[in-house]
């Protein structure tokens, strides 16, 4: 019974997910839907991060790394040699899936904080690397990629072009996230999050199951910074591959439901509209947005530290026993 | 090899300002075991009541210490009150997130109150220099150095020789068998969160004179004083001196051997180093 009327409410879910993509059509104009393109890249983005952080729930601060590897290859691949973004996605997500294994084939086995540490660390090295390489990156100058639309440029005239990528992109992240909850490999990771002895002792390899979502959740992330790149059309690594950067996968997971397939587009769906709203309309309060957020934050973690979607299935949940209980009496 | 020697000391003049905020977080996520990612917005909220002290009242940061400190610890007691009691028994994560979320807000009230700019606090002490042979050293360089590493020795004999001092180490320990030994572990951990949190506030208020306060002026020290606590093997007080002086050598020799950009890479790959072969600490036990 509870089974059934939790499938209707994913099938809620799915539904705002599917229909999402007709909002940017009604949206009047350029400023509304830049936001829902931003709002579906940030859904993509965070749920990619819930791929290995939100499920075996060992957070990640540095995924702006993954972000930024994303960005710079395919923007260095199409400036430098005009080598198409769609081939410098791919690419980044193969220099991705390689940083991936270096950085948790080292720090996975970390625990708590120190694995937190250890994934700041290394995306403050790769910052640095991304500073450094002045020839390849311009450096902190950041690089402008030329508008010059075309499909094959991953460059549009007008958001709505974009705004299809990017929600195609948050709707494979999230699929995959589905399918990783019923899979072995999703089931043998929440395991090892809850408690990694007793997982091992039942015959969980879990390096392994904590190396292979790591590795996608990096690759699905360096997509997501690619995309990000040829929508802004300029990066910059003191921005991009920051901790402040990293904070936004967490937050928009955690705000809608960590470790659930669904929670961190429901976060994004609220947030990222209310701040860009925020920065919009109340730009002379510098800083109004960032404290908003993190109020939010410690908010949401004082008082409902599962996020808000179980509330809200609790609520829908309320709403069909309820029409149930009309039914019966009506009949 | 003057230059080395110039290289070196302010590498370790540096260390001890890392080595006072690192000793404030040992305490607090070493002994008390608490997860504090807003340690380093502590330390600019105290550059910042300097700064205002000088503008407003003409008090230098040393004249102002007493009631900057003062107030440290008022806000010190209340993030412990309103925010860490409610998640004493809650996992790291939750810790962490909680005050991530806590520096955001103080980083971005500091935006929202004070703006982006950077305040100096020019006093005599600024430009004034001790001349020792051949090195020429900033005084409020200099003066900041002695202050911290002997208020980073004075905590550890405070935590060695009181009772107090033997409570939380003993509350470090074991919690329940420290309670069942009549120690009020509530009262413990508060006042190891004031103390964490003052010591940090005496290292903003120290490096007032020499770098301008910003909203994000202390965002840098909050990873860094992880860092440093990590590689001084957590609950150990010489250790994290120890550890706090290190990187300000590592620092200062990347900046000048390989450049300017890698001083935070250079401590950011020793401590992975450290974690991957090390993890209980360079001067940590076992």
């Amino acid at each position: 019974m509870l089974k059934k009327l939790l499938n209707i409410n994913n099938s809620v879910l799915w539904a705002i997910a599917f229909l999402s993509i007709l909002v940017p059509f009604f949206l009047p104009n350029r400023y509304f839907q830049d936001i829902a393109v931003l709002t579906f890249l940030w859904a993509g983005l965070s749920s990619s991060w819930n791929f290995y952080s939100g499920y075996c729930g060992r957070l990640s601060i540095g995924h702006a790394a993954f972000l930024g590897i994303g960005a710079y290859s395919s923007t260095i691949l199409y400036v430098n040699y005009g080598i198409s973004p769609w081939i410098g996605m791919v690419i980044g997500g193969v220099f991705s899936a390689l940083a991936a294994l270096l950085i948790g084939g080292t720090t996975l086995r970390l625990k708590g904080t120190f694995f937190v540490l250890s994934t700041v660390a290394f995306a403050e090295i790769l910052k640095t690397i991304a500073i450094v390489s002045k020839d390849l990156t311009a450096g902190s100058l950041g690089m402008m990629i030329p508008y010059d639309p075309s499909f094959a440029n991953m460059i549009f005239q007008g958001k709505i072009p974009f705004a299809i990528i990017t929600w195609a992109y948050m709707m494979i992240v999230i699929i995959l996230c589905v399918r990783l909850e019923k899979s072995k490999l999703g089931y043998s990771l929440i395991a090892v999050g809850e408690n990694q002895e007793a997982a091992e002792n039942l015959g969980v390899n879990s390096t392994r199951v904590m190396l292979i979502s790591y590795v996608v959740s990096a690759v699905l992330t360096s997509i997501g910074g690619t995309l990000f790149a040829q929508y802004i059309m300029f990066i910059e690594p003191m921005s991009l591959m920051s901790v402040g950067y990293s904070v936004n996968f967490i937050l928009y997971a955690i705000a809608g439901g960590m470790g659930t397939a669904f929670g961190p587009m429901v976060g994004a769906f609220i947030l990222v509209p209310v701040t860009n709203l925020l920065r919009g309309y109340l730009s002379f309060i510098s800083g109004l947005h960032g404290f908003v957020l993190g109020m939010l934050l410690i908010i949401i973690l004082l008082f409902r530290p599962d996020g808000i979607l179980p509330q809200l299935k609790g609520f829908v949940r309320k709403l069909m026993n309820r029409n149930k209980n009309n039914e019966e009496k009506g009949e | 090899m003057e230059q080395v020697i110039q290289v070196f000391v302010s590498g370790l003049l540096s260390g001890g300002i890392y080595a006072l905020a690192s000793v404030g977080l040992a305490l607090i996520f070493g002994i008390a075991g608490l997860v504090n990612f807003a340690h380093g917005e502590y330390l600019m909220l105290a550059m910042y009541f300097a700064f205002w002290m000088y503008g407003i009242f003409s008090l230098d940061p040393y004249q102002s210490a007493l009631i900057n400190l003062a107030l440290m610890a008022i806000l010190g007691y209340l993030t412990y009150k309103f925010i860490m009691e409610r998640v004493l028994d809650s996992s790291h994560s939750i810790q962490m997130l909680l005050t991530l979320g806590l520096s955001m807000v103080l980083q971005n009230l500091a935006l929202m109150l004070w703006k982006a700019d950077y305040r100096n606090t020019r006093i005599a002490m600024t430009t004034s220099t001790l001349d020792l042979g051949p090195l020429h050293l900033s005084t409020a360089r200099v003066l900041a150095f002695v202050v911290a590493i002997a208020a980073s020795v004075a905590l550890y004999y405070f935590l060695q020789k009181t009772y107090t001092g033997a409570a939380m180490r003993a509350v470090a320990q074991n919690g329940k068998a420290a309670q069942l030994m009549g120690i009020n572990l509530k009262k413990t951990y508060a006042l190891t969160f004031v103390i964490g949190i003052t010591l940090v506030g005496l290292a903003g208020l120290l490096i007032t004179p020499i770098y301008p306060a910003f909203p994000t002026a202390g965002a840098p020290y909050g990873i860094l004083c992880f860092i440093v606590v990590v590689i001084g093997g957590l609950s150990s007080i010489p250790g994290a001196i120890f550890g706090g002086l290190l990187i300000g050598l590592i620092e200062s020799f990347a900046g000048y051997f390989i450049g300017p950009a890698f001083q935070q890479a250079a401590y950011f790959l020793l401590f992975i180093l450290v974690l991957i072969f090390k993890p209980s600490g360079l001067f940590g036990k076992g």
